[in-house]
């Protein structure tokens, strides 16, 4: 245990789950469910956790707990790897991280009573003595705001605002040094949210608790937290000062996650970045920049000059060649419907490529010429179903960094760090390329 | 086309009778909904929101549920007089329903195409083959890529964001008048549901339907909105322009929502206290035991009635409002003048 | 350091290093009385088997010389035995001994259950007044499952009281066929129709027993064997059920895996290989369907745990440090308690009609009284004396209703869930 450690250190986390097929188990693949995180909190600190739904920040927090076995990395507590820890010293480690669950209905048995659920970490550290159980735990309810005369309730005769309450002193019973809150405040009543957040930072500051705060809500995020990570995928794309990330966020997927929340002046409407697509598969991420396949931004190859936003249609187009995930019985149906044609055989292809065109949302004509002709190349194969010679010479006239390699956590001018590959050194970047971000 | 509105729902109430008594869920509301336009009824869980959609084409249980009073004219029609299969003819034709959980929308069995033409073929006399051609053009239309190899997929193999596309696209398959959206966005990433409102804006603008569209989030409300219904305990506190919400809301409840959303740091102000039992509501004014800025008045009779708060179409249901009341007095922050008599008991009650 | 009775004490107070040098023992009074009960009970028990003869009865001293005996004639039902002490002087005894309580494999295992019952189901109802107020009021919501459980404790106690105060029936030659009290039949061997009388208020059987006796002690068999088989049933059902929900993986599948072999074993063969070798004892019929009709307990708790298991408080649990056996203990089962009930209060009358079927069958224990064997007996006197099939056949049906009735009202009543509605 050293002094200077900081309370919690995560290293290049990693939670892989295996898909199994067959009657011997064997492996298929894996779901990297988290791949690859590095975060630290120190005392007194709470660092938010954020990103949507699957991108892994839970399993990050059952993870980083131990809760499940980490496949890879280190979790330093105190400066110790938990990782490497007996049952005993594991059990001595629960006693001083504890966890608050989303949903605080279903984190109550509903067969005890309040002042037993209290009580049960208590109990399992080793309290054998009803009455001092049954002392502490009305102290605790009357700290977090409850009445003592609680204690012989049921989980039933609680609304969730107080549950919530509830599993906070829950957690505080056993005086611990780090608390997890899984989206603790997402299940509640916005009316009442501001109370429960309230009383987590305050609670944070009179016992110089460390505090990871997951959640899916920037707003949420922006009023608790001191320090931010943004996840996607598995990985940590953006992490820094919470101010900072959120006043000049550097990267795109965390400019398009603020730009996405709705404002709350309803003469701002429609001005969000729209995000195109979901969020891909963590059992096939994308090569290189996990976000590229979304990414409003992703980087030109050098030597053509097109609208970004075409450049996004190309490299969806481009995906889903390679993937061969362009059906081409399908798209003739859709001529049919949409035109005149009732022939599957009469339909030309130049309504094929147009359909396709279209459905990508690619121009007619792309302003540059020499990519046009790349493009209408490769349209013209993928028509006579040349998916390989099509997607061969895509990937030779429009290969992209982002799609290639991996970019890595580099301090940004902004002051903190994010891995995108526009904060490259090697990369370089025309001014005119990037979506202007006003920083309003 | 009429200068009446699409929708005139008038003192509708819809009780819920259980073992502990008349759950007064919807208590006596009144708005209206016209052409082209996009009504949200906004408002906490428990507040009424969602069985007053439901109480519209009567899709809520019944027993236990009744609608025990109020007209919901629709058309020129009212609803709570028309038999059960009168208003199926209406149901999913003239208006549909779009709902927070769209896997429960689909039929995990079917395809979605087959869904969504057997929807159209219940209530439009088309071949087999004209309802697929329009389900394909349907799907296009929702945003869904490659829809002529997509309509042969199940519900699983579409993502949560595609799968409430799927559901909007079921829903305007007999292009509705009116498309009654329940919390759709909510089961849904940020990203995903900017999609889904930028979505319904473009399609209303195509269609040109009315929405109804309920939800918690006010942020959604300033993104779709023209029209604003604020719900509270069975009761609409306040109803009026969407600017007017926003800029200068008038009831107590409305500005103590805005408050407490996320995002504003320290700004952020929770309401004190819970929903009040709708079993038996407290006397006068339904937010009173919450308010600060309650006086003694607000806790008597029956919920104020509907005032105009200073631009026409805008309208609260706050005692400030009436002659004799001051109606400043609510800007002043909750230590002002009315916390002496605020109630300082506080804390939830159960 | 603050000691327990402090009423200021913080959870800052504690200085957990100490505190966690305690082992984990259980020291509530309830748990030290179930510790001393269950000791007394075995110690007895060994007792009994290795220090006493085994041919000598358990309690010596009390014997039950009948009110009366044999001088008179023409009470029937009503002779009762009055428990006094045997005395002896000089040597020379002066009342006959007869065995008085010999206490029995099955009661043994019966007092066993009972006390599990006791400090497992009584005693946390009187411990948890509000959640039982709660269970209650729902419970009486079903006026058929509320006459169900009057009926059942009426029976229950006179099954078990009834033998006590009451002589075995006796066979005489005298009062055959006699029907029930107010009603006048013709039975086999009587020239003319009679009429039963209060000393046999359900008449008598074709060996002159008394049926109402027949049938007290009939029931007692019936709740021994309702009882215990679905207790060992019950147990090893929820154990398996429960551990293979909460352990996943290997576990899992070889305990499910078993259950599916024992689900398609043919019991009933076996029990009659069984007992063709060993005869057909009291003891081997509750053994035989405890321990081969859990399968289906075993699956539908393990089909409920795997539900609670998803339930945030385990993970929370979990996550305070909780060890598998706490959560299985603490959490898992009293959250599938709903399920183990219901399934308990099935399985009995499953159990006591499988009994009555195996005595009607001729394969039980002729010594022991019952139903299915009274039955078995009367059913070529249908025409003539149909009281004698019909009587126990009549409580037969229904003890199993009342069972089932009960089974239902309390699936629905004791699920907390439904209070947050």
């Amino acid at each position: 245990m050293s002094a200077d450690a900081p309370l919690l250190e995560v290293r290049n986390l990693k939670k892989h789950y295996p898909i199994q097929r067959g009657i011997f188990g064997g492996e298929v693949g894996r779901i990297r469910a988290v791949d690859g995180v590095s975060f630290s909190v120190e005392r007194g600190e709470t660092l938010g956790l954020v990103g949507e739904s699957g991108c892994g920040k839970s399993t990050a927090a059952t993870t980083m707990l131990r809760l499940e076995e980490p496949t890879d990395g280190d979790v330093l507590f105190d400066g110790v790897d938990i990782t490497e820890y007996d049952d005993r010293e594991l059990k001595r480690f629960r006693r001083r991280a504890q966890m608050i669950f989303q949903d605080p209905t279903s984190s109550f048995d509903p067969r005890m009573s309040i002042g037993e659920s209290v009580a049960e970490p208590l109990r399992i550290h080793g309290m054998s003595d009803g009455n001092r159980r049954r002392a502490i735990v009305k102290d605790l309810l009357e700290r977090v705001g409850m009445s003592g005369d609680d204690i012989d309730r049921y989980p039933h005769e609680f609304s969730g605002g107080q549950k919530q309450r509830i599993a906070l002193a829950r957690a505080l019973s056993v005086n611990p040094d780090l608390i997890v809150a899984d989206e603790p405040a997402s299940a509640l009543d916005v009316s009442i949210q501001a109370d429960i957040l309230q009383l987590i930072s305050d609670l944070q500051e009179e016992f110089g608790l460390g505090v990871v705060f997951i959640s899916h809500d920037l707003g949420v995020i922006r009023d608790i937290a001191d320090n931010v990570a943004v996840m996607y995928l598995g990985e940590i794309v953006e992490t820094g000062p919470t101010e900072q990330v959120f006043d000049s966020p550097q990267h795109p997927y965390t400019r398009a996650l603020i730009d996405s929340i709705p404002s709350p002046n309803p003469r701002e409407r429609g001005m969000a970045v729209e995000l195109t697509g979901d969020v891909p598969s963590p059992a096939n991420p994308p090569s290189g920049c996990r976000f590229h396949t979304r990414c409003p931004e992703v980087i030109q190859p050098e030597g053509y000059d097109f609208e970004q936003s075409a450049w996004r249609s190309v490299m969806n187009f481009r995906t889903k060649v390679t993937t061969r995930q362009i059906d081409l019985d399908g798209i003739r149906e859709f001529v049919i419907a949409e035109t005149d044609v009732t022939d599957p055989e009469d339909v030309t292809h130049d309504q094929m490529v147009d359909a396709i065109r279209s459905d990508f949302d690619i121009p007619d004509t792309l302003s540059d010429p020499e990519a046009e002709s790349v493009l209408s190349d490769a349209l013209e194969r993928v028509v006579r179903d040349e998916f390989d010679e099509a997607s061969a010479s895509l990937a030779e006239a429009f290969e992209t960094v982002c799609a290639t390699d991996s970019p890595d956590m580099v301090r940004t001018e902004a002051g903190h760090s994010a891995s995108c590959h526009l904060h490259d050194q090697s990369v370089e970047v025309e001014p005119g390329e990037r979506i202007a971000q006003s920083d309003d | 086309m009429s200068d009446d509105p699409l929708l005139d729902v008038r003192d509708l109430k819809t009780q819920f009778h259980t073992d502990d008594g008349t759950v007064r869920a919807v208590d006596g509301i009144s708005f209206d909904v016209d052409r082209g336009e996009t009504v949200c009824i906004v408002g906490e869980s428990g507040s009424g929101k969602s069985v007053t959609s439901e109480s519209i084409t009567r899709i809520i249980p019944i027993p236990p549920g009744e609608i025990a009073d109020g007209e919901v004219i629709f058309d020129g029609q009212d609803l709570t007089e028309m038999s059960t299969d009168q208003l199926r003819k209406i149901r999913g034709n003239r208006i549909a329903h779009v709902f927070q959980n769209p896997q429960g929308a689909l039929n995990p069995v079917y395809t979605v195409g087959k869904q969504i033409i057997e929807a159209i073929r219940i209530h439009k006399d088309v071949s087999k083959q004209e309802a697929r051609e329009q389900t394909i053009d349907l799907l296009d239309r929702v945003g869904i890529p490659e829809a002529g190899k997509r309509i042969d997929d199940y519900p699983y193999e579409f993502s949560g964001g595609m799968k409430q596309r799927v559901v909007i696209a079921m829903a305007l398959s007999c292009q509705p008048d009116l498309l009654i959206a329940d919390e759709p966005t909510t089961a849904l990433d940020v990203t995903i549901q900017a999609q889904i409102l930028r979505l319904l804006g473009d399609l209303q603008d195509e269609f040109g339907m009315s929405i109804i569209f309920v939800t918690h989030d006010l942020g959604v409300v300033a993104e779709i909105a023209d029209r604003v219904v604020v719900m509270y305990a069975g009761k609409v506190m306040e109803r009026g322009d969407v600017y007017r919400i926003f800029e200068n809301p008038a009831h107590p409840y409305t500005k103590a929502l805005l408050r407490c959303r996320p995002g504003q740091g320290s700004q952020r102000e929770a309401i004190r206290g819970s929903l009040p039992s709708m079993i038996d509501p407290p006397d006068g004014c339904r937010f009173a035991p919450r308010c600060p800025h309650a006086v003694e008045d607000c806790r008597d009779g029956d919920q104020p009635p509907m005032m105009e708060a200073e631009h026409p179409g805008h309208e609260v249901s706050c005692i400030f409002y009436q002659d004799g009341f001051d109606s400043t007095q609510l800007d002043s922050g909750p230590e002002g003048l009315s916390a002496s008599e605020a109630r300082t008991d506080g804390g939830e009650s159960r | 350091m603050a000691t327990g009775t402090d009423p200021d004490l913080t959870f800052e107070d504690v200085d957990w290093d100490a505190e966690q040098e305690h082992p984990l023992i259980d020291r509530s009074p309830v748990f030290l009385a179930q510790v001393v009960i269950n000791a007394v009970i075995f110690g007895a028990l060994i007792w009994d088997y290795f220090i006493l003869n085994n041919e000598s009865p358990t309690i010596e001293g009390l014997h039950y010389p009948a009110i009366g005996g044999d001088s008179l004639i023409g009470l029937g039902f009503w002779e009762l035995r009055r428990p006094v002490l045997q005395f002896t002087t000089n040597g020379i005894e002066m009342t006959t001994t007869f065995s008085v309580w010999d206490v029995t494999s099955v009661e043994w295992l019966l007092m066993v259950v009972l006390a599990f019952g006791f400090f497992n189901v009584v005693v946390p109802l009187y411990q948890n007044q509000r959640m039982t107020a709660y269970y209650w009021r729902q419970f009486k919501k079903n006026k058929a499952a509320v006459a169900s459980l009057v009926f059942l404790i009426v029976t229950f106690v006179i099954g078990f009281v009834g033998p006590v105060f009451l002589p075995p029936p006796e066979l005489s030659l005298t009062e055959q066929y006699l029907p029930p009290m107010g009603v006048t039949a013709q039975p086999p061997g009587y020239a003319e129709p009679i009429s039963g009388t209060l000393a046999h208020p359900l008449g008598t059987d074709h060996q002159g027993q008394d049926m109402l006796k027949l049938v007290i002690f009939g029931m007692r068999v019936s709740m021994q064997v309702g009882l215990l088989s679905m207790s060992i049933a019950v147990g090893i059902g929820t154990l398996v059920g429960t551990t293979a929900a909460h352990a996943g993986g290997i576990v899992d599948e070889v305990l499910m895996r078993y259950v599916d072999i024992q689900s398609t074993f043919p019991v009933f063969l076996l029990l009659l290989l069984l007992i063709y070798l060993y005869g057909g004892s009291l003891i081997l019929i509750i053994a035989l369907y405890g321990f081969f009709g859990w399968e289906g307990i075993a699956r539908q708790v393990r089909s409920e745990a795997l539900q609670k298991n998803e339930e945030a408080y385990i993970q929370a649990s979990e996550a305070a440090g909780a060890s598998q056996w706490w959560i299985v203990r603490r959490h898992i089962i009293p959250n599938t308690s709903s399920t183990i009930i219901t399934a308990a209060t099935l399985a009995i009358p499953a159990f006591i009609l499988g009994e009555a079927t195996l005595s009607f069958l001729g394969f039980a224990d002729p010594e022991i009284y019952s139903w299915g064997q009274v039955i078995a007996g009367g059913r070529g006197d249908l025409r003539g004396a149909p009281w004698i099939s019909t009587v126990p056949g009549f409580f037969l049906f229904f003890m199993v209703l009342a069972f089932n009735y009960l089974g239902d009202a309390l699936r629905d009543s004791i699920d907390p869930r439904q209070e947050q509605e």
